[in-house]
């Protein structure tokens, strides 16, 4: 698979995020001579385990993450950050955990991207919206390179591109700006080969980071 | 283009001297004239062929007469055995005409292949029909499905073999487009090398053995022609192919190609893998020899039919790599003949860099494509500076740790000059 990599965007004190911030980042990209070429989506869940009698002390992990992937119709990744573990499982797990009755989805989210193509480069301007509901809770840009698919590998030519996004972002003043929330990946033991795990954990990660900054903004 | 069937002029010849006369059959005629007997020979078949179809539709009407006259006597009897004498002649003049072509070598398939001392093929009939006087002329029009490039590529490779082989005493390899670059590569590559050190450049698996010692993190693998068209289809990342051959001793099959298991001779197509960076296809022609052919670049995930020497990759900048390739190419076989093989696979390696060296112009990394606006790292790197000499000095001095080879962007460079 080829290398990605996934920024989230903070805004910053006092201001929101909103679909104006939204239209002006994909006019960013629009100028790097892009063309679209799709709609992409993927979901995140939230599990918080289904306990029976609440005062025994659960010894269930607290962010148990599930996300599915546009690319990979038959999988679905489950995450517990806390831990730095992925599992890669078959999507007729969900109806497994349905069964079992073990763990309720707390929170559900979605992440509808549009995709633009430009040359070997392409990038993806992803909203966050929750399952039910249609508020803009926070936006997240992937860029991907695709002749390369080692991470090390990549990892030059991406920091140049980055800084070229983020000159192309200077012009427009928004308030706010694009980071990286650091995926850990040999944590999660993965290999330097790209693979939909690694997204699965830089989505997780994104989402925490934008989830903190705004319980820090109140 | 000749189009014509007269003999060709000849005062284009040199007058040739006697003939060995190891060679057997009809090679008492100079070369041209056994052309223009050819031509004639077969433009008199195309005559016959015309009068066979004239006198078959005359026995038609012949019969037609004599079915719709039928109380007129003898006369449409008689009128319908003359016109099948005729086409029986005609056509026994045709076999016989048949049979002095496929002497001379014109109609027969095994004979294309045997060339005369002259190093010159007898007009041959191809597949679809068309008639052509010289083989060259043969590659141009036979090779229906290659594309222009490849036809222009092969027209000027069997031209060179020939000129060579006919005009020993001109000094082949200054094509008028080469010199230009001589001059401005500044130190003349004239003397050649010694031969202790230029002998391994000889033998293909010396020149690949080499090679692979010599840059390390690069796996050659060599293919005869049909097998790498299997491969191709199931092509993966390097560190698929070594988690397979581990899980399974017995896969090892599955591995067509590696230096030792393909006959020298057969080999038709070398595959080097930079792992995580590129993957090159080359092509050889003939087999087993060390004349490279064509070479073509992907990235080492890419799979399909069209990963082979003359295809492209999906990727943009792996096509400017390969549009680029092609022009190193001639140069290596115009200007460093003798190492043009391990010329190219040394230039090839230089760009082991290609998603970390800056360009050396403008120092970065990206930069946006003059005419598709796409952001590309530095492809060109060049070749000229790729001789045998300074290969091998450069080796020599044990510096291959810091390839000092510079990198330009497609932009960049033409404004160097």
């Amino acid at each position: 698979m080829t290398v990605k990599w996934i920024l989230h965007w903070t805004p910053t004190q006092g201001s929101v995020v909103n679909s104006q911030i939204l239209n002006e980042i994909s006019q960013c990209v629009e100028s790097f001579n892009a063309v679209k070429d799709g709609r992409w989506k993927a979901t995140l869940t939230f599990y918080r385990p289904n306990l029976r009698d609440p005062t025994i002390p659960s010894e269930f992990p607290r962010d148990f993450l599930g996300i599915s992937l546009l690319e990979q119709p038959n999988k679905y990744y489950f995450i517990i950050r806390g831990n730095k573990i992925i599992l890669e499982a078959d999507s007729t797990i969900l109806t497994i955990m349905e069964k079992l009755q073990s763990y309720k989805s707390k929170v559900a989210l979605n992440f509808e991207g549009v995709q633009y193509k430009m040359g070997d480069f392409q990038m993806k301007v992803v909203k966050v919206v929750p399952n039910q509901g249609e508020s803009l809770r926070g936006i997240l840009i992937e860029i991907e390179y695709l002749p390369i698919s080692s991470i090390e590998k990549a990892k030059p030519i991406m920091e140049e591109f980055l800084e070229l996004w983020r000159e192309v972002m200077s012009k427009k003043s928004l308030p706010g700006h694009f980071s990286q929330a650091e995926p850990h990946f040999a944590e999660y033991k993965l290999p330097d080969n790209y693979t939909s795990q690694h997204t699965a954990i830089q989505y997780a990660a994104a989402l925490a980071q934008l989830i903190a900054s705004a319980q820090l903004r109140g | 283009m000749q189009q014509s069937q007269q003999a060709p002029p000849h005062s284009t010849s040199t007058p040739p001297p006697a003939p060995p006369s190891s060679t057997g059959g009809s090679a008492a005629e100079a070369p041209p004239k056994q052309v223009a007997l050819a031509m004639d020979k077969l433009g008199e078949a195309e005559r016959i062929i015309a009068d066979i179809r004239i006198g078959a539709d005359r026995v038609l009407e012949a019969l037609f007469v004599a079915a719709s006259q039928p109380h007129h006597g003898t006369k449409p009897l008689q009128l319908f055995l003359k016109e099948d004498a005729c086409m029986r002649r005609y056509l026994q003049d045709l076999r016989s005409l048949g049979k002095e072509l496929e002497e001379s070598g014109v109609l027969s398939e095994s004979v294309r292949s045997r060339k005369d001392f002259w190093g010159l093929h007898m007009p041959l009939v191809c597949p679809d029909g068309a008639m052509v006087a010289y083989a060259w002329k043969r590659q141009l029009a036979g090779q229906a499905g290659a594309s222009a490039v490849d036809r222009t590529r092969l027209a000027l490779k069997a031209f060179t073999d020939q000129k060579r082989r006919f005009f020993p005493h001109l000094d082949y390899g200054l094509e008028t487009n080469e010199s230009a670059l001589k001059k401005r590569c500044g130190s003349v590559e004239s003397t050649v090398d010694p031969k202790e050190e230029s002998s391994f450049l000889k033998i293909l698996p010396d020149v690949l053995k080499s090679v692979e010692k010599e840059v390390p993190n690069l796996k050659i693998s060599t293919f005869e022609r049909l097998d790498w068209l299997k491969r191709a289809s199931t092509l993966t990342s390097s560190t698929n192919e070594n988690s397979l051959e581990h899980n399974y001793p017995g896969s090892n099959k599955l591995r067509l190609g590696s230096l030792g298991n393909v006959a020298a001779e057969k080999i038709a197509v070398i595959e080097m893998l930079v792992p995580s960076t590129f993957r090159v296809v080359i092509a050889l022609h003939p087999a087993g020899s060390t004349d490279p052919d064509a070479v073509a670049f992907f990235a080492p995930e890419e799979s399909g039919s069209y990963v082979h020497a003359r295809g492209f990759s999906v990727h943009h900048v792996f096509r400017h790599i390969t549009d680029y390739a092609a022009t190193a190419l001639q140069y290596f076989l115009g200007n460093q003949v003798e190492a043009s093989l391990y010329c190219l696979l040394h230039w090839i390696c230089s760009y082991q860099t290609l998603f970390s060296r800056p360009c050396s112009k403008c120092s970065r990394l990206l930069a946006a494509d003059k005419q598709s606006a796409f952001l590309l790292p530095p492809v060109l790197r060049p070749y000229w500076q790729f001789s045998l000499s300074k290969i091998l000095s450069t080796i020599s001095s044990k510096d291959h740790t810091s390839d000092i080879t510079p990198a330009y962007h497609v932009g960049c460079f033409s404004e160097e000059l």
